[in-house]
């Protein structure tokens, strides 16, 4: 489509982007999330096939099993329409767009999980928090889900908040950041 | 600092629960004599030892679980924390 609109981060257009990408901080708030609530042992659990606490990517989409039997699914609008369109609603299942309802953002760098530890009480080691793993602890104060995403085997993680925090904890994230020489960088 | 073992997320810091106080079951509010009632509601055993009580994982998995905690020594016993409670990309 010509006319699409492009997406427009509200929260990193203040910073200019550009210098060292080794650290980075991004906004993915664009992207579509669908929270899933099911019963553990329901056909849609099995379907999302994975548990509290651990991730996957499947046909584009990013399923998180972010709290008990509650997943979130993360992606494009298109991958994320057909997963929920093809969801077993056997039993009780819930699903709710949370689009823009939570913002998301992305933090990507050896050094990241030494800037998440300024702010955030998790231990980021890689035997407590793997690649995928999924939690949700507070950040700055700001009650987050946080989820191991390693992007080419660098280290990255997802972070999603309520929408209305999302300036202040980019603003938080990249306050810690600073002594990483940590980049904001545009949508 | 007062390590917590959630059940969901394993031990975390205590300011990420709330704390809910002794668990004590709830009386039948259709039978209970508002002496029962009141007791219920106010008074606590407190004691200083092993102590059944509610935590509410606030900033984690956000439910409630009930765990016993010595008092005394801040010694948590029999919780249940699941070895594969972190997992990994599938
Ligand atoms: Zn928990």
């Amino acid at each position: 489509m010509a006319n699409a609109l492009e997406f427009e981060s509200p929260i990193t257009k203040r910073y200019p982007s550009g210098g060292s990408r080794d650290l980075a901080l991004s906004d993915e708030s664009s992207q579509t999330k669908t929270l899933v609530r099911a019963a553990d042992d329901s056909a849609a659990a099995s379907q999302l096939g994975v548990a509290f606490g651990g991730s996957r990517h499947q046909a584009g989409v990013h399923i998180i099993g972010q709290r008990p039997t509650e997943w979130l699914l993360v992606g494009d609008e298109s991958a994320a329409a057909a997963m929920v369109v093809g969801l077993d609603r056997t039993g009780h299942v819930s699903v709710i767009d949370h689009t823009h309802a939570r913002a998301l953002l992305r933090l990507t760098g050896e050094r990241s999980a030494d800037v998440l530890s300024k702010i955030c009480n998790v231990d980021f080691g890689d035997h407590m928090t793997p690649d995928g793993s999924a939690l949700s602890a507070s950040v700055a104060k700001v009650g987050c889900d946080i989820t191991r995403d390693d992007a080419s085997g660098i280290r990255s993680y997802r972070i999603a908040c309520d929408r209305s925090f999302a300036q202040y904890l980019f603003d938080a994230i990249l306050d810690a950041g600073r002594e990483f020489s940590l980049t904001a960088v545009g949508a | 600092m007062l390590l917590v073992p959630c059940p969901n997320c394993g031990p975390r810091n205590a300011s990420d629960f709330a704390y809910g106080g002794e668990s004590h079951v709830r009386p039948n509010p259709n039978q209970a004599t508002p002496e029962e009632w009141r007791s219920y509601l106010y008074m606590e055993d407190n004691p200083a030892g092993w102590l059944k009580e509610t935590w509410y994982c606030r900033s984690g998995c956000r439910r409630f679980f009930t765990v016993e905690r010595n008092t005394a020594t801040n010694e948590f016993r029999e919780h249940p924390i699941p070895g594969t409670k972190l997992g990994g990309k599938a």
